[in-house]
């Protein structure tokens, strides 16, 4: 019985570690102005400053409790993250108060769920957690280096209640499962060039191009143009790509145009005059059906001479 | 190189077809707006100098003017900016707006009656003097007045400085970095219903008095919006679109609509969660601020501030 008690209190250890690093990660990654948790009941331009001091406080406990050994420094290691827990119970309290629609900031931007009684409960277990942990003459990576089944099984329960009691795992899974809609997602310019150049239109048109680098971008809904100079036929042309922002296999398209005139010389790889081609969907019930047509574009098809059509 | 926003706009048509990036309807026929300078008043006719030359207007007993409020032909002042809107194909004056001004974005800074305005990285801090006649109006609409709270007032330019009359519409009152963080829509579709606000591109380029077009608050960061961009989140699912790009807007106030290409960058206006209520409560964010012009023209009065419309992108 007693060395069923000491594993559990020997992996109370490392569990406490691997929380306390998450949590100073999440507060490092948070860049709202508005800050998370108990910062906001402080006026605006302490909140980063207190939650970055929180962050630290955290990080260098974790440390503590990873490496430090002994009654100066272990038991005091697990002495603070008692305290950290213990204040983090208060300050929950306080905050469901007085700003009930507030998340606990537990882990940055990850906890914007209002707090509730699990997100009290998790910080005090896991202040119970420290306090048990006072005595154990091992470290936490001692624990890690040395583990037994019985050191996995607790941990794997442990994980199983702190899931429970963490409103932050509903959060993952729903940022996991939920597709950001086309014509809403910010999607970097490196990506649209990668997927341009991983196209056949690209690869085909490629020696038409002046400068590899564009000369103008901008978007329309779910697509994104690029343009670039060229030289056709001894002419100064402009070649106009346009990029699906998703899509596996992007169904990529392009026209080239006299630089001069403006007139189309071709247009490549897709209907283009008269064509729909909703740069989003049309309707949100329709947003299926436009995935398949439109707004998500289809694989692209090789541009034959029946799709690449030469105006001139 | 600068970009050729006409040919973005030929560019998308020619790539996806006519109907996702229609042409911008041309003005009417005679144009029933006109922007310019008043350089004569007498008792029935008004004179204003615009980029096309003075015109005359007949003053009718059915003429209205706003000048901060409801005034009468005494407040017609040679020198003065005037938007006026006609009727009888050009002849008379409808109704004219004298000095008309806004201020729309987050109070930086507060001193005594003065606020300074961030109304965006393309416009800049912004003074506004909220004179006592006006600061109970206000105050209704604008609970508090302090840095990180937001903004939206009507009024007319004295001196060179805009001096609020009437509030936009009402705003919560919490600081911007105290709203709840807006979430990633799920749907997206090419409709999206909401308020129509506008702003004066004369106020910084007396030029463009007379432009026609929208600012919209989802640009493209990689595009236009710039390093600068401080756009936020918008409350509405607004489809990210680049200077160049036409979009269709419906009046639902006034049942007009118009096709107008996208000048700027709104970023101000996506902090904006309001509804307009000038014909009933609409859905709350906006979806444009139209340039002066551009709203009267869509039947929008600029006194009210707003009105609810539904943008279209790609018909």
């Amino acid at each position: 019985m007693g060395s069923v008690l000491d594993v559990v209190r020997e992996t109370q250890l490392p569990v406490l570690a691997v929380v306390l690093l998450l949590g100073a990660v999440a507060k490092f990654a948070d860049r709202s102005q508005r800050g998370q948790g108990p910062a906001v009941l402080l006026p605006v331009g302490w909140r980063r400053a207190a939650t970055l001091a929180h962050g630290v406080a955290e990080g260098t406990v974790a440390f503590a409790l990873l490496g430090a050994s002994g009654a100066a420094g272990g038991a005091a290691a697990r002495i603070a993250a008692a305290a950290l827990f213990a204040c983090g119970v208060a300050a929950l309290v306080v905050l469901r108060r007085t700003a009930p629609e507030t998340g606990c900031g537990c882990f940055g931007g990850l906890s914007t769920a209002p707090v509730d009684w699990r997100s009290i409960a998790r910080s005090a277990l896991l202040a119970v957690s420290a306090l048990a942990a006072v005595g154990v003459p091992a470290t936490a990576a001692g624990v890690v280096v040395g583990a037994s089944t019985g050191h996995a099984a607790v941990v794997a329960i442990e994980t199983v209640l702190l899931g429970v009691l963490s409103p932050e795992s509903a959060e993952l899974a729903r940022r996991a499962t939920r597709r950001v809609p086309c014509a809403v997602r910010e999607v970097p310019l490196k990506r649209t060039l990668a997927r341009l150049r991983a196209s056949d239109l690209w690869r085909i048109n490629a020696a038409l191009l002046e400068d590899t680098e564009p000369k103008d971008v901008w978007r329309h809904g779910c697509w994104r143009f690029v343009l670039f100079t060229g030289r056709r036929t001894g002419r100064c042309v402009d070649v106009v790509f346009g990029v699906p922002v998703e899509g596996r296999r992007p169904g990529v398209r392009a026209v080239i145009a006299d630089r001069e005139t403006g007139t189309l010389l071709s247009v490549l790889g897709g209907p283009a005059d008269g064509g729909r081609a909703d740069p989003v969907p049309a309707t949100a019930s329709a947003a299926a059906d436009d995935h398949r047509a439109v707004g998500r574009p289809r694989a692209p098809r090789r541009p034959t001479s029946a799709r690449q059509r030469d105006l001139l | 190189m600068p970009a050729d926003l006409r040919a973005r706009r030929r560019y998308t048509a020619a790539v996806l077809g006519e109907r996702a990036a229609p042409e911008p309807t041309a003005a009417e026929d005679p144009d029933p707006v006109v922007r310019g300078v008043i350089t004569d008043v007498s008792r029935h006719v008004v004179c204003v100098a615009t980029s096309q030359g003075e015109e005359r207007f007949l003053l009718d007993a059915a003429t209205t003017l706003w000048c901060g409020r409801e005034a009468d032909r005494s407040a017609l002042r040679v020198g003065d900016d005037a938007l006026v809107r006609c009727r009888a194909g050009r002849w008379v004056a409808e109704r004219i707006w004298l000095r008309i001004a806004r201020v729309t974005g987050v109070i930086a800074a507060r001193s005594g009656d003065t606020l300074e305005v961030d109304t965006g990285h393309t416009g800049g801090r912004r003074p506004v003097v909220i004179p006592y006649r006006s600061s109970g109006r206000i105050g209704v609409r604008h609970p508090v007045l302090e840095p990180g709270y937001l903004f939206d007032a009507i009024g007319v330019w004295e001196d060179g400085v805009v001096e609020a009359a009437v509030p936009a519409t009402t705003q919560p009152p919490l600081a911007v970095w105290d709203a709840a963080p807006r979430e990633v829509p799920a749907q997206a579709g090419n409709r999206v219903q909401g308020a129509v606000s506008w702003y004066d591109p004369a106020a910084d380029a007396p030029e463009q008095a007379g432009l026609r077009g929208a600012a919209y608050p989802a640009l493209d960061r990689d595009g236009d919006c710039g390093p600068e961009c401080d756009r936020v989140r918008s409350c509405l699912p607004l489809p990210l679109l680049s200077l160049g790009t036409t979009v269709a807007l419906r009046n639902e106030c006034a049942e007009a609509a118009a096709v107008l290409p996208v000048l700027a960058c709104a970023s101000a206006a996506a902090h904006f969660c309001d509804s307009c209520a000038d014909c009933g409560p609409g859905e709350q964010g906006r979806v444009a601020q139209l340039t002066l012009p551009s709203f009267v023209a869509l039947g929008g009065r600029p006194e009210a501030g707003c009105f609810n419309a539904t943008l279209t992108v790609g018909w």
